[in-house]
């Protein structure tokens, strides 16, 4: 049997789009990593409430996909800041300054996640619901060797691509976004140049959660949308964030492609039933070789 | 505060006379709780007092890393799993139920190697530690941590979807621990050793070295201690408490081993444990895990309907009391415990420089 170039062809044109959507959700662990320095492990719940309310805008509401998606980018970034505001402020404040020693950030970053899903629970219920979509405006893409990729699939390059053109320009061309990376850089001589950095912190959440809504929405009509999807996001982009490199942005984009290209192809030619195992396998290869990870500068020494 | 600075006065007496006795003292009371419990209660409480006892083996393995030697790990629960699915296999009678793996070893042969494998696995865990500090730990850790539970749900051979049945019960001669009563004789047993140990552990060196190593681990290192030889050695400490605990649910009646016993939310749990117990601190690890353990079994099957739809008030009660916990409790139960010692000691110093009269004023 000759190997077939156009499938292995197919799993990295669909390991690529999945990946992106990875991507998207690690650009927002890593934009809170390095604005809060914290890892935020109620970031898969942000996701699946994303995805949440983009299909009650879309299928209660009924307005179009992408006001849903705006709609559903908003309403979790309203979410995520109030999260912010009410439980972690606290704690990042209590380590002095808003760096946190050790396990507190992360356990209490676990119970919010569970917390989350259960609220989500009550509202929604443990039924997986499909998130029908009317696409048919967007085309579908043909590749040689007949290989068709369906319209969510093409819309989810499109969107991820402006998202991360949009968050590129954001964080680089507009005044804000100077800010925001003062911040990020420095939180007492952020304060001495007169920044409020309270605010750029609530922005900065804001912002990742609103990224991982976008992810939930664009992922809702390729697999069904349901409550317990959160954690193997939540997993696979803290894979691909730290395959690319631990607050390096672009390096979560090239993680996240990584990611999702490796489990696919390792779905397709090794055992389709340890495909979630992959991309732990490809994070602790990294960690092991590389700890700061492909673009990351250096790791950061953070206790 | 009275009863209990006498107590402690009377356990320091014991301990005076051989270091051993208090704990002889208190594994004699703890002899009688199974027929307390099934008179007073019922019997199903001694399989929670056994679930307890596994729950504290861990809770007491997972403060060596994380109280000891300060590296944070989230993946302890892969490790109990390794100890419980090895141990299972190797007992199992070759060609079993669904295609499970079976080896047919004798028990008490089963469990040591158990222990060994699920040691190794720790060292392998602990690997990353080397290089990695803080949330990339994390990471690492709860990426190994899952990534064996995922390969035990999906391996046939190792009980995937169905679990693994039938895994025998131990025996000494004749009499087997094949009922709650007599299980809880074998874990209770296995508990009180390893909180001993434990004990031992941070006297030590070996303890000291750890200790070292969480304050600062630069200055550990300036000092002659083998960072790298102490982290692991905390790693393969901690994997070893672990394995024991596994390989023993393992073969806890009714001998049935599901994946889903070592989810992340397992792992929830005996995090919470331990903050609950305050990090480091060896007694309130332990009480942690009984009361949390005991708050979790009671509240399981806690539902109450809100505009007629079911709410299940466990998971969300216990994911706020994390966040709160570490908001407004940072040190846990080991903080009182702690502040309790520090108070007796200071009480005693002035007692001795008064005279005997401190404790009135």
């Amino acid at each position: 049997m000759s190997f077939d170039y156009s499938s292995l062809l197919a799993f990295i044109i669909f390991g690529v789009t999945i990946g992106v959507v990875y991507g998207i959700v690690a650009l927002g662990i890593s934009l809170i990593y390095s604005g809060l320095d914290i890892v935020h492990f109620a970031h898969g719940e942000m996701y699946m409430f994303g995805a949440f309310f983009g299909l009650v805008l879309a299928h209660n509401v009924g307005v179009p996909y992408p006001i849903a998606l705006i709609g559903a980018m908003v309403l979790t970034a309203l979410l995520g800041m109030a999260v912010e505001r009410v439980f972690y402020r606290r704690l990042t404040r209590a380590g002095g300054g808003y760096t946190v020693a050790g396990m507190g950030m992360i356990i209490c970053g676990f119970g919010m996640s569970v917390a989350l899903v259960n609220v989500a629970y009550f509202i929604w219920g443990a039924e997986a619901e499909p998130f029908r979509a009317n696409l048919d405006y967007i085309p579908r893409l043909s590749f040689p060797g007949d290989i068709e990729v369906p319209e969510s699939y093409v819309l989810t390059a499109i969107i991820s691509v402006a998202l991360m053109a949009a968050l590129h320009y954001f964080l680089r061309h507009t005044k804000t976004g100077l800010a925001v990376r003062a911040v990020a850089h420095n939180k007492d001589i952020a304060y001495l140049m007169g920044i409020n950095v309270p605010l750029m912190i609530s922005l900065i959440f804001g912002l990742a959660c609103a990224l991982a809504a976008a992810a939930g929405v664009l992922i809702g009509p390729m697999q069904s949308v349901q409550v317990e999807m959160g954690y193997l996001m939540l997993m696979k982009a803290f894979a691909a964030a730290v395959v690319g490199g631990f607050g390096s942005l672009p390096g979560a984009i090239l993680g996240g492609v990584m990611v999702g290209v490796f489990e696919n192809l390792g779905a397709a030619y090794i055992s389709p039933s340890h495909k979630d195992i992959y991309a732990f396998l490809l994070l602790i290869l990294v960690l092991m070789f590389k700890p700061s990870g492909l673009l990351g500068v250096e790791a950061k020494v953070k206790a | 505060m009275g009863i209990l600075s006498s107590i402690a006065d009377f356990i320091d007496g014991l301990a005076k006379r051989h270091r051993l006795l208090p704990w002889l003292l208190a594994y004699l009371f703890l002899l009688p709780l199974p027929f307390i419990l099934a008179t007073v209660f019922n019997e199903y409480l001694i399989d929670l007092a056994n679930r307890i006892c596994l729950f504290i083996l861990l809770a007491v393995g997972l403060n060596i890393v994380k109280g000891f030697c300060g590296q944070v790990t989230v993946g302890h629960i892969g490790l109990y799993a390794i100890g419980a699915v090895t141990s299972a296999v190797l007992t199992l009678e070759p060609g079993g139920f669904g295609g499970a793996l079976g080896f047919g070893w004798p028990i008490w042969a089963a469990i040591p190697t158990a222990v060994l494998v699920t040691a190794f696995a720790g060292l392998i865990v602990g690997l990353p530690s080397v290089r990695l500090e803080g949330a990339y730990l994390a990471l690492a850790t709860l990426g190994l941590g899952e990534s064996v539970r995922i390969f035990i749900a999906v391996t046939p051979a190792l009980g995937s979807s169905t679990g693994l049945m039938m895994i025998p019960a131990p025996s000494i001669g004749s009499f087997v621990f094949d009922s709650f009563t007599s299980y809880y004789y074998l874990v209770m047993t296995a508990a009180i050793v390893g909180i001993y140990f434990s004990f031992s552990i941070l006297r030590s060196a070996t303890g000291r070295a750890f200790q070292a190593i969480r304050e600062d681990t630069i200055a550990a290192s300036v000092n002659g201690i083998n960072v790298v030889k102490y982290k692991l050695l905390a790693f393969v400490l901690s994997a070893i408490y672990a394995g024991l605990a596994g390989a023993l649910f393992a073969h806890m009646p009714p001998g049935y081993l599901h994946h889903n016993n070592f989810t992340v939310i397992e792992m929830v749990t005996l995090l919470l444990m331990v903050v609950l117990g305050g990090i480091g601190n060896v007694w309130g690890g332990v009480i942690g895990a009984i009361v949390v353990a005991i708050a979790y079994d009671q509240t399981k099957d806690l539902v109450f309907y809100f505009m007629d739809r079911p709410v299940v008030v466990q998971p969300l009660v216990f994911g706020l009391s994390m966040v709160l916990l570490v908001m407004f409790m940072p040190r846990g139960i080991g903080g009182w415990i702690e502040d309790f010692q520090r108070n007796r000691r200071f009480i005693r110093r002035s007692e001795e420089r008064l005279g005997g009269t401190a404790r009135n004023s």
